[in-house]
């Protein structure tokens, strides 16, 4: 019997791993005289081999659970005591709990309010039973020189997709682009009424339209509310608000004043909420409808946007296979008849795709449609800033509690010498922290409460905590344990590994040293808040820039009085009598405004007698009376206007820069071009932005017209609220019974780009809210450790150290971690704020001073913040820390 | 389940730690019970009876006796505590008095 032959060192250190403390060498030794005695007689490879065996077979309860140290162990009673020492260490050190739990209230309040605002975005067009079977189809052109997704479609596509098609069993079409006829903006009023009311929600819609989307109905039959011509379906609160306590159906509304074409109410739909088509009020229905003769059968244009659905069990993708032959025996069929060029293209790089209409609000942003859709991106960024403000608090919890960890090193090393398991005391802190947690959620729940108002004007949402939801209680439960557990984690492991002997005798490992995670967390804070800041510079910079651009027609001091074409034949006359008030220097007649809202169209031109020849220039064309250059201030930079006392001038053409170039003029004055008819230019008028600085000036032509919606009005006085009550006077005198109702130009203007301005103001919000978490943070830091060095400060000070110099050494470490952050924060800032300013076509170039701007602000903030107690720590008499050695 | 039951093989290890005495260890007990009964007993079914007696409170025990041969590990030495002593026992007096009461036809081999 040999004695040194070894058993397989990992099997009894597997062994050893597992086993409780009670047996391990009871067991094992017995386990070894067993595998001595088994390689006398059958040889070490079996012995080892029954060893493993062993090993494995003691795998049981009864060896790897710890004995209880008492049989009596009271987890109640420990508990208690737990939660009696946090509530004392939160009653002894007010400030740095308040600082913990501030901080972390406050983010979990803007983490709720995220959270239920992405909630909300994502929770947009999933309700529907047949979801899955609902598509918009789109039109794609991946030419690479011009490529593009649009949602329009000519009239006639709807039947073609249901006739042509197996796999679809229903199709219908909408309009909801405003100025399409009544889609948008109009006056309002039930024919037994006399005042007409300004309703702005108008659409089109096809019956089947209504059956897919499953509109839920208040009264009538969905099955019919469209079906009839001339029917219109009106939402829940505009039915309140025209025919209280009523069933409208059946009643007879008027649209625009126009008694002629009477409307039936087909039935009253819910409020559209959580749909691609919320806040649509009136859907007028498309059957029987023809906005001119032929133009229901016609593929010429395209202003209709289908919506199918298929069959159960339709493979898509190969649907949209199928669907190519729309392309080519309606769409490129009717261009080649039409003599038009490029059909080739059209079929090399055109096709048709499907959408799910539950992608439609997040997933639409290369598709150009006239729904007020959302991104996922801006869901995505809303989500990493909530991760981001939660991580910060989470750090500041972190920071603070290994900071402070001498006050209770003492306490750990006590609990250690009588018994304490480093077990039980990682569960007293994570205790603790998860009582903090709690404290916060409860805090941050009142406090997001509070703010909800606040917030759902800032994003444009209607939100409410979903309180009476079964999951909304036990979700916020495990919240505040995961909150508390993720931020107590390396703190209760941190303060759990004192070793008793050391911290007793008074020797601190750490404590107050500058350890590396803690700079690093006060880094990644700063960082943070400074990207933010930039953020919020960037944009609210690219915000200045939109609003005092240049840009080809002057909005200052323009009035728009909506809803002229009312007046009819007395249209001419209000403009006369406006403009005997002295205050009002030009009056124009157009539907057509360079603001969202207005009237807009699509037209291909050609030079004279070529459109079989070449490639069309699209541009749009717009109806405007002969002052109308005039009231919007633009400039002709070739050419003249045209004039009402010349006859020919009613062919005549006014287009723009861009347009010019396009169509290839060199000399455009007295050229002819033509679309449907033949026109001369007379002028070039320079390039104005009638669409959003996020993309380029297209072609635009202006022709001679005396009708339009808007009455614009160019004023100049500095008393704008007496000029608004002389034109309200000369209003009311022609239509008593309908309200005046203007906009300014250039607040319309101001409104396209609310969502830069809301981008800005969250930018802003965030911003705020990461310094202040941030800031806390560091207020903690600094004050605790002006606390631990105060005897080396009152020492520094009777050795004749100045005031300044224990400033320096107080502050200048903090200051040099800033300035870490600072580095850092520049190229991520940068990256992020170029990406999101790739969306104008017109933006501002990011500026160094920027960055100097946020760097100062931030380096200014922070050194304030530990200024604070560092000054108070330099000023303080020495003798009165000193006395008590 | 702790309770004051004793089953078949916790009687069986009792009785050999009383056997063994002053030497009554995992191994030990292991090598008395196979030579006694006859059969293949593991170690570790050896082990987790004593843990169970042990709560039960029928036996206790302490550390002492390593050698070399153990790797320099100690030995848990069991001993019988006075309720193991009881129960023993009350076992033995149960058996007793239920084999008085066995019909002596029965040892006679007579058909029922």
């Amino acid at each position: 019997m040999k004695s040194n032959h070894r058993p397989p060192e990992w099997a009894v250190r597997f062994f050893e791993w597992y086993c409780n403390r009670h047996l391990t060498d009871a067991v094992l030794g017995d386990l070894l005289e067993l595998y001595a005695r088994r390689c006398a007689v059958i040889g070490r490879r079996r012995a080892n081999w029954l060893f493993v065996f062993n090993v494995v077979l003691f795998l049981q309860p009864f060896a790897f659970k710890k004995k209880p140290i008492s049989p009596h162990t009271n987890y109640i009673a420990m508990f208690r005591n737990f939660t009696k020492i946090t509530w004392r260490n939160i009653l002894k050190y007010k400030m740095y709990s308040a600082i913990k739990i501030g901080g972390f209230s406050l983010s979990i309040a803007i983490c709720l309010l995220i959270t239920l605002f992405v909630r909300d975005e994502l929770s947009i067009d999933q309700h529907y039973e047949n979801g899955e079977l609902l598509y918009r189809v789109i039109y794609k052109s991946d030419d690479p020189a011009d490529s593009w997704k649009g949602t329009s479609f000519p009239a006639p596509i709807a039947a073609v997709l249901k006739e042509n098609f197996a796999d679809i069993e229903q199709s219908g079409r909408l309009i909801a682009f405003d100025g399409w006829f009544r889609a948008g903006g109009n006056l309002f009023r039930p024919a037994d009424q006399v005042t007409n009311v300004f309703e702005e929600r108008f659409a089109y819609a096809d019956q089947e339209f209504i059956e897919m989307l499953e509109i839920p109905m208040v009264y009538g039959k969905r099955a019919h509310a469209l079906s009839e011509p001339g029917s219109i379906l009106i939402s829940r609160r505009k039915a309140e608000k025209y025919f209280p306590n009523q069933n409208p159906v059946g009643k007879v509304v008027i649209i625009n004043d126009n008694e002629s074409e009477p409307f039936v109410v087909g039935g009253v739909m819910e409020n559209l909420r959580n749909t691609h088509i919320e806040g649509i009020d009136f859907l007028i229905t498309l059957s029987g409808v023809e906005f001119w003769n032929g133009e229901q059968t016609s593929w010429c244009c395209w202003n209709y946007s289908p919506y199918i659905k298929v069959r159960p069990g339709t493979d898509p993708d190969a649907l949209e296979e199928q669907l190519l032959s729309v392309r080519d025996n309606y769409i490129i069929d009717y261009g080649e008849k039409q003599g038009r060029q490029g059909a080739d293209k059209a079929r090399k790089y055109h096709s048709l795709v499907l959408q799910p209409v539950g992608d439609i609000h997040l997933r639409s942003k290369d598709i150009s449609d006239f729904l007020e859709v959302s991104d996922i991106q801006i869901v995505w960024f809303f989500i990493a800033i909530a991760a981001f403000i939660m991580l910060l608090a989470c750090v500041n919890f972190i920071n603070l509690s290994t900071a402070k960890s001498a006050n209770r090193a003492k306490e750990v090393g006590l609990r250690k010498v009588v018994g304490s398991h480093r077990g039980s005391l990682i569960q007293q802190f994570l205790t603790e922290s998860v009582i903090f947690s709690t404290i916060s959620v409860l805090l941050g729940v009142l406090l997001a409460a509070m703010a909800m108002p606040y917030f759902n004007a800032v994003a444009g949402k209607d939100l409410a905590f979903p309180i009476t939801e079964w999951w909304f209680i036990p979700t916020l439960v495990l919240f505040a344990l995961g909150i508390g557990l993720l931020s107590g984690l390396y703190p209760s492991f941190y303060l759990s590994a004192f070793k008793p002997i050391s911290v007793l005798k008074g020797r601190l490992a750490g404590g107050s040293k500058n350890s590396f995670l803690r700079s690093g967390l006060v880094v990644f804070q700063f960082t943070t808040s400074t990207v933010l800041i930039v953020g919020a510079f960037v944009v609210h910079q690219q915000m200045q820039f939109i609003l005092n651009k240049k840009l080809g027609f002057n909005k200052d001091q323009v009035i728009m009085l909506h809803g002229a074409n009312t007046l009819g034949d007395k249209l001419p006359v209000l403009k006369e009598e406006l403009l005997n008030l002295s205050q009002v220097k030009h009056a124009a007649v157009s539907s057509y405004l360079p603001v969202k809202g207005t009237k807009r169209n699509g037209n291909m031109f050609w030079k004279d007698g070529r459109d079989k020849i070449d490639v069309g220039v699209s541009a749009q064309i717009w109806r405007v009376d002969p002052d109308y250059i005039d009231v919007m201030g633009m400039k002709l930079v070739e050419g003249r206007n045209f004039s009402d006392d010349i006859a020919s001038d009613s062919a005549a053409i006014v287009i723009n820069q861009t347009m010019a170039k396009e169509l290839g003029l060199e000399n455009p004055v007295g050229e002819w071009i033509m679309n449907f008819g033949r026109w001369v230019v007379v002028g070039v008028v320079e390039d104005f932005h009638f669409e959003t600085l996020k993309g380029k000036i297209e072609g635009l032509a202006m022709v001679r017209s005396g009708n339009g919606s808007i009455l614009s009005v160019k004023v100049d006085t500095g008393d704008m609220a007496n000029t608004l009550s002389s034109i309200t006077g000369v209003w009311d005198r022609f239509k008593p019974n309908q309200p005046i109702r203007y906009t300014f130009l250039d607040e319309s203007y101001a409104r396209m780009y609310a969502d830069v301005r809301r981008t800005g103001d969250l930018f802003s919000a965030f911003a705020v809210f990461g310094i202040v978490v941030a800031c806390l943070g560091l207020f903690g830091l600094s004050a605790f450790m002006v606390e631990q060095r105060a005897r080396e400060i009152s020492i520094r000070k009777v050795l004749g150290a100045s005031v300044r110099i224990i400033l320096q050494l107080l502050t200048l470490n903090f200051l040099r971690l800033v300035t870490v952050s600072l580095v850092l924060a520049v190229p991520i800032g940068w990256y992020i704020m170029d990406f999101w300013l790739r969306d104008f076509e017109y933006q501002i170039p990011i500026t160094w001073n920027v960055f100097v701007i946020a760097g100062f602000l931030v380096v200014l903030i922070a050194a304030l913040t530990v200024g604070f107690e560092s000054v108070k720590a330099a000023l303080i008499n020495p003798a009165n820390k000193l006395r008590s050695e | 389940m702790k309770g004051s039951h004793l089953g078949e093989f916790e009687e069986l290890v009792l009785l050999t730690v009383a056997i063994l005495y002053d030497d009554a260890y995992g191994l030990s007990i292991l090598d008395k019970l196979e030579k006694q009964t006859d059969r293949k007993i593991m170690i570790s079914s050896v082990h987790k009876t004593l843990v169970r007696l042990e709560d039960k409170g029928y036996l206790k025990s302490h550390m002492g006796g390593a050698t070399t041969r153990r790797g320099g590990r100690e030995k848990r030495l069991y001993q019988l505590t006075q309720a193991g002593i009881v129960v023993l026992n009350k076992v033995k007096e149960l058996r007793n008095s239920m084999w008085k009461q066995v019909p002596k036809i029965i040892w006679q081999g007579g058909g029922i």
